[in-house]
C-alpha cells in the first residue's frame, strides 16, 4: 500500500509563507492499497486537493468508490467534504465510517451543508453516500484491508484506526491527548487544571485502559500517525486542548513496537522551520535506545510506500 | 480610514505555493478610523490573523471594542471565529451586525457553528469576552460610524453590502455578489449603496469562461465588478474573493483584464487594485 498526505495541520487551515512547506491544509491522508480503491482518514481541507486528483481516475466517469474513515467530527477534519469533487459525480459511491454520535451521523453531516452554512445541501449530492456507525473495537473490513478502532482521549471523543493490507499496518491516532492528566469527555474545560493534584483512581484506570487499547492497535505498527500539535512546553500550557506531544507520541510508539512514526495534526502557528526543528531534535530522541524508530513529519504531498507496493 | 485585508479568498482556504502573493485565507477585512475605532467585516479564517495582530494591543488587556459587520453566515465568512483570540480574553466588547433580520435568529447560526460535533467551543457562551449580536437594519451606527446595508441576490440566496462613511470619506464592501442569470445589469440597489464611493470593494470571484458553468453559484466576475464600479462612480475599485483555484499568476491575469474591462466601459479614471493579505489602503 502507499500512504500520502493531503493535509497535515491540525485546528484550522493556514494558508502562507510561513507554512508553505509543510503545507496549510487540514487533516486528510490518502492509504491506496495495491490496486485497489482508495481508503480515506479525516476529511479536512487536504480533502479538496486529493478530490480533484481522484476525479482524474475512475470518479471523473462516476465509477469511482472509497470509504473515509472519520477520526471525529471536528471542523478540520470534516470542512474539505463540502468541496470533495466527487461527492458531485452521479455514480460515485463514498461510504462514511465514524463514531457513533447522539445524532444518526447523516444528520451530523448533513448540518455542515445545510443553507445558513452552505448551499448545497447533502441531499443533493449525486455520489451515493452511506454512513456507518462505529463503536470501539469495531472489526470490519474494506475490500482486503481490515479494519479496527479504538478511542482516543479527546473532547467529545476521537476514534484511532488501524488498517492491515497487503503485509503492512498503517495506524492512525488523532486527535488525542496523553492518558495521564485529563480524562476528556463531554465538559468544556475553561482554563488549565493543576497537573500536580493526583486524579482519582477510576479516571487513572480509565485512561490506562484507553492508553493500553491505543498501544494494542499501534502493536507492531509499520507507520504510527500521531497526533503531536504541541511541543512538551506548550502542550504543560494546554493539557485541556486534548493534543499531545512528540515526547508521548514516541513512548507509545516505543510500547507498541511500532517501526516509523509520522509527527501530524501540526499546530496552525506552527512555521516550517519550527517543524524542522522538532523533527531534527527528536530524530536524536527516536535514534536512542535499543528499539531503533524513524521518525518522519508530515507534510503535504508526503507518500510513504508500506509493504508490498 | 485605514483598510486592512486579512482574507481575501473565497469559499475555502486554499494554503499552498501558489497563493502566497495575494494569500488563502478567507474573507476578512478590518476598517480601523480616523478617530480610532476597529469595524471589522466578515469572519473568515483571515480573523484569526487580525485577532492575533490584536492581542498586541487593547484586546490583549481585555479592554478592546469592534463593531464586526456579518454579510452572509456561508463558512468561509465566519469560520475564523472560534479561533478569534480577542473573544477569550475578558472586557473586549464586540457586536456584530448580520443578517437573518433578528438577533436570535443570527445567534442561533453562529450558535451552531459551536456545536460540540464540530468545536470543542461548544457554545458562544464560552467566549469571555462580551459578544452581543443585532440584525443589521438598512441604516445603523456601529462604533459611531455611519453604516448603511443592502441585501442582494447571492445566488439562491442573499448576502448584505455594507457603505461605512467617516467625515466625508466612503468604503463600500460587496462580497459575494452574483445573480444566478446571464447578463444581469448591475443591482440597482447596489449601485445606489455603492454610489460615489471612495473605495467598492467587490467581489471578483471568477474570470467570464468560469462563471458560465457556475452561474448558479451566485459569484461575480471582474466584468462584473467593473460594470457596478462604473454604474456607481466609484475612484477605486477593489478586487476581492477570488476563487480557490486561481493562483496568484490567475490573479495578476485577472487585474489586467478587469482594467481592460473598466476601460472599455468608460472606467479609465477608476483606480484598480487586487486586494492581497497584509495590504492595507488609506481613504
Amino acid at each position: 500500500m502507499r500512504v500520502k498526505f493531503w493535509g497535515v495541520r491540525g485546528s484550522i487551515p493556514v494558508p502562507g509563507r510561513a507554512t508553505s512547506r509543510y503545507g496549510g491544509n487540514t487533516s486528510c491522508v490518502e492509504v491506496r492499497p495495491k490496486g485497489a480503491a482508495p481508503i480515506i482518514i479525516d476529511a479536512g481541507t487536504g480533502l479538496r486537493r486529493l478530490g480533484k486528483s481522484l476525479m482524474e481516475e475512475a470518479f471523473g466517469d462516476g465509477r469511482g468508490e472509497t470509504s473515509i474513515l472519520i477520526s471525529h467530527t471536528h471542523w478540520d477534519h470534516v470542512q474539505g467534504l463540502p468541496f470533495f469533487s466527487p461527492a458531485y459525480r452521479a455514480g460515485n459511491k463514498i461510504q462514511i465510517y465514524a463514531r457513533q454520535r447522539d445524532m444518526h451521523l447523516e444528520a451530523v453531516f448533513s448540518q455542515q451543508n445545510n443553507s445558513p452554512y452552505f448551499p448545497v445541501p447533502l441531499s443533493s449530492l449525486e455520489a451515493t453516500m452511506s454512513f456507518h456507525e462505529l463503536v470501539e473495537g469495531t472489526k470490519f473490513h474494506i475490500g482486503r484491508a481490515k479494519v479496527s478502532c479504538t478511542r482516543l482521549n479527546h473532547p467529545w471523543i476521537a476514534m484511532a484506526y488501524r488498517i492491515e493490507v497487503d503485509g503492512a499496518v498503517v495506524v492512525y491516532c488523532a486527535d488525542t491527548a496523553p492518558f495521564t492528566d485529563i480524562l476528556f469527555g463531554r465538559e468544556f474545560i475553561v482554563k488549565a487544571p493543576s497537573l500536580d493534584e493526583p486524579l482519582p483512581a477510576d479516571v487513572v484506570e480509565e485512561l490506562a485502559r484507553m492508553r493500553a487499547g491505543v498501544v494494542e492497535l499501534a502493536r507492531g505498527a509499520d507507520l504510527l500517525i500521531y497526533d503531536t500539535q504541541f511541543t512538551k512546553t506548550e502542550y504543560l500550557q494546554r493539557p485541556h486542548w486534548g493534543h499531545s506531544h512528540p515526547d508521548d507520541a514516541i513512548q507509545i510508539a516505543r510500547d507498541a513496537g511500532a517501526k516509523q512514526l509520522c509527527l501530524f495534526h501540526h499546530a496552525p502557528m506552527r512555521t516550517d522551520d519550527e517543524n524542522d526543528q522538532i523533527l531534527a531534535a527528536y530524530r536524536t530522541v527516536a535514534a536512542h535506545g535499543d528499539q531503533p524508530l524513524a521518525l518522519v513529519s508530515a507534510y503535504e504531498g508526503l507518500e510513504i510506500p508500506l509493504g508490498d507496493e | 480610514m485605514k483598510i486592512r485585508f486579512w482574507g481575501v479568498r473565497g469559499s475555502i482556504p486554499a494554503p499552498g505555493p501558489d497563493t502566497i502573493a495575494y494569500g488563502g485565507n478567507t474573507s476578512c477585512v478590518s476598517i480601523h478610523t480616523a478617530s480610532g475605532k476597529l469595524v471589522i467585516v466578515d469572519m473568515g479564517t483571515g480573523l484569526m490573523h487580525l485577532g492575533n495582530h490584536l492581542m498586541a494591543g487593547a484586546f490583549g488587556k481585555g479592554q478592546g471594542r469592534a463593531a464586526i459587520l456579518l454579510s452572509h453566515t456561508h463558512w468561509d465568512h465566519i469560520q475564523g471565529l472560534g479561533f478569534f483570540a480577542p473573544v477569550f480574553i475578558p472586557g473586549n466588547h464586540f457586536t456584530v451586525f448580520g443578517p437573518g433580520g433578528s438577533p436570535n435568529v443570527l445567534e442561533e447560526i453562529l450558535e451552531g457553528q459551536m456545536d460540540p460535533n464540530f468545536s470543542p467551543l461548544q457554545t458562544l457562551k464560552n467566549f469571555a469576552a462580551i459578544f452581543d449580536v443585532k440584525a443589521a437594519t438598512t441604516a445603523f451606527e456601529a462604533e459611531d460610524l455611519r453604516v448603511s446595508a443592502y441585501e442582494h441576490v447571492h445566488g439562491t440566496t442573499t448576502a448584505l453590502a455594507f457603505r461605512i462613511e467617516e467625515a466625508g470619506k466612503v468604503f463600500v464592501y460587496a462580497s459575494d455578489v452574483g445573480q444566478p442569470v446571464a447578463d444581469a445589469p448591475p443591482d440597482p440597489g447596489l449601485v445606489a449603496l455603492a454610489r460615489g464611493a471612495d473605495v467598492l470593494l467587490h467581489d471578483t470571484t471568477y474570470r467570464p469562461s468560469d462563471q458560465a458553468t457556475r452561474r448558479n453559484r451566485g459569484f461575480s466576475t471582474y466584468e462584473d465588478a467593473a460594470a457596478m464600479a462604473v454604474a456607481a462612480q466609484a475612484r477605486r475599485l477593489v478586487m476581492f474573493h477570488y476563487d480557490q483555484d486561481y493562483s496568484d499568476a490567475d490573479v495578476d491575469s485577472l487585474r489586467d483584464a478587469c482594467r481592460a474591462s473598466l476601460d472599455t466601459l468608460g472606467g479609465q479614471d477608476i483606480g484598480l487594485e487586487a486586494a492581497r493579505e497584509g495590504d492595507e489602503l488609506e481613504i
